[in-house]
């Protein structure tokens, strides 16, 4: 008896303190942009003034108006690519460059992202005299760089749930008459919807966040929200910079929030409904039962 | 026995020999393995390989071509490797900047590159300190417990890198909170100096990486077969050492998984310690960033990227290596 | 190899095509053939019915493995065919090819005389039931059934019409809007049968239908399935592991062993007159003895074995030459056993000590060691609650057998 309290024990703490370690910090930053001061660390009044005069920065509206655009773009492209290339890896074996196809489409989660920016600059620039759209560095060349990091980990969340995926099912939409196409969108495409959205979720923040790469190619009229931040506080901390990732954690956590319940219960409601045919289905075998014991 | 057994007999030994023709039993093998993909397949597989040729492979041969010319004034600012003169075509390799990374007479680069690597290798070591009585709290709670402290854990990655380092720049600054709170209950006099010190860094990196440790920890020690532990209590084995000799084994996939998500990323990190890192701080990622945006010098920088990833590459293969040895497992 | 030493022991008969025939033949008029047996169920091979899948020399190869070796086999109209092994024989791989998953190295399938090797699985006039049943989870029981039809671009009155009758079928009108999950074990059997049948197949392939269920269940839903399949008429083609299975469901079984059909042959005739050892051993269990054939004459035959002190004797000759080895196969349900030599003749009987006895409530199965060491399995149907004076443990008892009980096989 002891040793169990001693382990709940030091289980609580442990995680207390992991809990305290990972949100002291964002805390503190929410609290101080309802601050009335000017001066970030010195408490005065509580107000949103913060928050007005973030609603009045046009360079910070623009901004976030571009790296919403180029999430969205990028979001999407990267889920349709990570889909078929996380069919390629589970359904479509032996093929010429396998190897080399499984290392292109790991490979950018693990490179240093200045490295990645630095090597996608240089491609632009090289490749600027051809193609219009890399030698201006706009938001399509943003939003192709993006795809790139983000379909890696689209696809690594797709597989996952594609390896689960029961081959025998697709067999059944073919044996039932279904062409390869159909069984993608009739079948296939029901069972991976919720890695498909976590994937879109998974690459829309990847993209929204993203610092390094996105500095080493956007050409200067296409600054997106974290480069904004990342100049400003380069230079020290400000009060609307405060106000402002006050938000970005706010809606961070919401979104977090709604997706984990979402999931915890459609759970509960899938285990609830086989209690309840499992239990349907031992009433029925003992009516069953009793039935051929009255005859 | 009779005559047909004995034909019999000797067709089956020459199939358990292999003694077919070579060449055929080659081409029959290669006709059973590679199937012939119909073009709906050919497509789903060019569509994401195109992509990665061209964004993925195409960069990095270009990083590694302009490695080898020197910075000139130029549009773009680089010498070109292949010219045309007298309508031959003329091939220059430049190998001074790579000459230049090691013999710097400062030895700025090199020393970088250590530094790197002490921050990188500290950084995991402190993660996986941190992060596994933290994986083991989680897959000890109940299913309820269990999902909302993952969820909570998980919830502050999910917010801008950014702003987590911002936030941490408030706290360490002179008169943040950390100093203010410190001063009033008088444990210290003077406020400490913390922010832009390695220390920093360091709090930066297990702050932001600390989930990717958790992750796979958490995963693996879910999968840990109790009993296992049970057994060896019942043996006689010391909780010390039935952890090293006993959980530790059964982990090894998430240790070395999450080692590598934290190690990997460290070494060319460059937000954490150029925001909160001092002049001491200087990591092998923020010399990149100077050359390119300070310097202008792009093939240095570029010479410097290729040497980073030199260097990564032993990590990364133990990394996919011990990924595929766990998926094997399963 | 078995096959070609065989056909050097019976030479003089012709075969029955169907299997590949380990058991000595007979010449006799009193020998047991297939059709001879009491209350055997009508083989369709014997009756007028027209084939209607025909698989010949088919042989499907991995890497350096041969699943599926090739097999021959013929299927009539409207009758019940059961591939039964064990794991890894070479069963599903066969299933699997007909369905048109797997393509095979070579050979043909045919179905209504026509070639269908080159047609995907979705152009096959076959359907299948799946192990794991594998209903569409993101649809509901009415669109699970209703998804083959659609298919077909029928019209939406007729794919009503058929889904109901279906349901009807299958008992499950009361759960049309439930999804997969949110029914039980039987009731997914249920829905995934109708599945297979709404487009009215002209075979229907089941992969063991049993195989996700519990105990209890299969039992019942074994008959409730057959009656469904012959209600509909449908010529159906099952793989199992579970013999029980097989013999209950099944007209006709091919017992199948690394990639080939070992014998082809209704339930009753595989389990009473095996063609080979492997055979004999795989359905139910069997006593096996190494002997040796002293004589042989149009009335009977003799055979010595170092097991027993007396000669075995058949009332049937063996086409065999005197001395040439042989099994002889004695089930275990065959063999009286007795505290009294009274039964024992000059042959057919032997003696020993009771060494175990394993009372399974139905029968107890005693296991008696013989003065050569051999320890030999006999059974005794438990028909009176309390009836004394059966053989104990360390009791000497007598065992004997009728002559036709005997099965001879080559070694």
């Amino acid at each position: 008896m002891m040793k169990i309290k001693k382990s709940t024990a030091t289980k609580s703490i442990i995680l207390t303190l992991a809990l305290i370690f990972l949100y002291l910090p964002i805390m503190t930053l929410v609290v101080y942009s309802f601050n009335d001061s000017k001066m970030v660390t010195i408490w005065t009044s509580f107000s949103f003034k913060w928050y007005g005069v973030l609603i009045e920065d046009s360079a910070i509206i623009k901004a976030l108006v571009t790296s919403l655009t180029i999430a969205v773009m990028a979001a999407a492209t990267s889920v349709i690519i990570g889909t078929m290339a996380a069919f390629v890896m589970v359904r479509i074996h032996s093929f010429t460059g396998e190897s080399a196809f499984m290392l292109f489409m790991t490979a950018p989660m693990v490179l240093p992202e200045v490295v990645t920016g630095l090597a996608l600059l240089l491609l632009y620039v090289t490749l600027g005299d051809f193609i219009p759209a890399f030698a201006d560095r706009g938001i399509a060349a943003i939003w192709f760089a993006h795809v790139t990091f983000c379909s890696a980990y689209a696809t690594v969340v797709i597989r996952s749930r594609f390896l689960e995926l029961d081959t025998s099912i697709e067999e059944a939409a073919k044996d039932l008459g279904a062409g390869p196409l159909k069984v993608f969108f009739a079948v296939m495409l029901p069972s991976l919807m919720p890695a498909e959205v976590a994937a879109f979720l998974l690459s829309f923040t990847m993209s929204m966040d993203d610092v390094v790469i996105t500095s080493f190619i956007a050409g200067p009229e296409s600054t997106t929200l974290p480069m904004l931040i990342f100049s400003s506080i380069r230079r020290g901390l400000s009060p609307e910079i405060n106000a402002l990732a006050s938000i970005i954690i706010f809606v961070a956590s919401i979104g977090t929030f709604i997706g984990w319940l979402s999931l915890v219960r459609k759970q509960k409601r899938i285990a609830a409904d086989v209690a309840k045919a499992n239990a349907e289905a031992k009433a029925e075998r003992e009516k069953i039962l009793l039935g051929s014991i009255r005859s | 026995m009779p005559v047909s057994s004995l034909n019999a007999s000797q067709a089956l030994i020459r199939r358990k020999l292999n003694l077919t023709p070579r060449k055929k039993r080659k081409a029959e093998v290669r006709n059973m393995v590679r199937h012939q993909n119909t073009w709906r397949e050919r497509v789903l597989i060019l569509v994401p390989y195109i992509w990665m040729i061209l964004f993925f492979l195409m960069p990095f041969l270009i990083i590694f071509k302009i490695s080898l010319s020197v910075t000139e004034i130029a549009i773009p600012p680089y010498s070109p490797i292949v010219t045309f003169e007298d309508g031959a075509m003329q091939i220059i390799l430049h190998l001074e900047n790579y000459s230049f990374i090691f013999t710097d007479e400062d030895g700025t680069y090199l020393r970088s590159y250590l530094k790197s690597l002490e921050v990188a290798s500290f950084s995991t070591v402190l993660c996986l300190l941190i992060g596994y009585p933290i994986a083991w709290a989680l897959s000890k709670c109940s299913t309820v417990t269990r999902n909302i402290m993952f969820m909570l854990l998980i919830m502050p990655s999910w917010t801008s890198l950014v702003v987590r380092v911002y936030a941490w720049m408030a706290l360490l600054k002179r008169d943040g909170l950390i100093n203010d709170v410190l001063m009033t209950i008088g444990v210290i006099d003077h406020p400490i100096h913390m922010l832009q010190t390695d220390f920093a860094v360091y709090v930066g990196i297990v702050y932001c990486y600390l989930p990717y440790m958790v992750l796979p920890l958490f995963t693996a020690l879910l999968k840990v077969d109790y009993n296992l532990i049970e057994a060896a209590y019942d043996l006689g084995c010391k909780p010390v050492r039935t952890f090293f000799s006993v959980l530790v084994p059964q982990t090894k996939s998430g240790i070395i998984a999450g080692s590598m998500l934290v190690f990997i990323p460290a070494l060319g990190e460059y937000l954490i310690p150029e925001l909160l890192g001092g002049k001491g701080s200087i990591l092998i990622g923020r010399i990149l960033w100077q050359e390119f945006f300070n310097n202008r010098d792009w093939p240095l920088a570029s010479a410097v990227a290729i040497v980073m990833l030199t260097i990564l590459a032993i990590p990364i293969v133990i990394f996919f290596k011990s990924q595929r040895a766990s998926r094997e497992k399963v | 190899m078995e096959n070609e030493q065989q056909q050097a022991v019976n030479a003089a008969v012709p075969q029955d095509p169907l299997s590949g025939d380990n058991k000595i033949q007979t010449n006799a008029k009193n020998a047991h053939r297939p059709g001879d047996l009491p209350g055997q169920k009508a083989s369709p091979a014997e009756q007028h019915k027209k084939p209607i899948l025909e698989i010949s020399e088919l042989t499907k190869k991995y890497d350096s493995f041969t699943a599926v070796d090739g097999v021959d086999l013929t299927v009539y109209e409207g009758e019940i065919f059961a591939l039964l092994g064990s794991s890894g024989c070479g069963k599903s791989t066969l299933l699997r090819m007909l369905a048109g998953f797997e393509s095979p190295t070579s050979g043909t399938i045919t179905l209504d005389g026509k070639n269908i090797i080159d047609q995907p699985p979705y152009k096959r006039t076959i359907n299948m039931m799946f192990q794991s049943y594998a209903l569409f989870p993101n649809m509901t029981v009415r669109q699970n059934i209703a998804f083959g039809l659609k298919q077909e671009k029928l019209p939406r009155n007729v794919i009503n019409e058929r889904v109901e009758k279906m349901l009807k079928l299958v008992h499950m009108e009361d759960y049309v809007d439930r999804r997969p999950h949110q029914l039980s074990g039987g009731q997914r059997q249920r829905v995934a049968l109708a599945r297979s049948l709404a487009k009215e197949p002209r075979l229907l392939l089941l992969d063991e239908p049993m195989g996700a269920l519990d105990k209890k269940l299969r039992e019942q839903m074994r008959l409730e399935l057959v009656d469904i399949i012959n209600s509909v008429g449908v010529t159906c083609l099952m793989v199992t592991h579970d013999q029980e299975e097989a013999m209950t469901m099944a007209d006709r079984i091919a017992i199948m062993d690394r990639g080939e059909f070992v014998q082809v042959g209704g339930p009753r005739e595989i389990y009473e007159n095996p063609n080979c050892r492997f055979s004999a051993e795989f359905i139910g269990s069997v006593n096996l003895f190494d002997c040796s054939l002293i004589s042989s004459n149009q009335k009977q035959s003799l055979i010595h074995t170092d097991d027993f002190a007396k000669p075995i004797e058949l009332e049937h000759d063996l086409d065999l030459a005197d001395g040439m080895p042989l099994s002889i196969a004695l089930r275990p349900e065959k063999i009286y056993i007795s505290k009294t030599p009274d039964d024992n003749g000059p042959s057919n009987c032997c003696d020993g000590i009771v060494e175990n006895i394993a009372y399974l409530g139905d029968i107890s199965i005693y296991y008696v060691r013989l003065p050569s060491g051999r320890l030999v399995s006999s059974t005794l149907p438990n028909v009176d609650r309390f009836k004394t004076g059966l053989p104990i443990w360390d009791d000497h008892v007598y065992l004997s057998w009728d002559p036709e009980s005997c099965i001879a096989l080559t070694i």
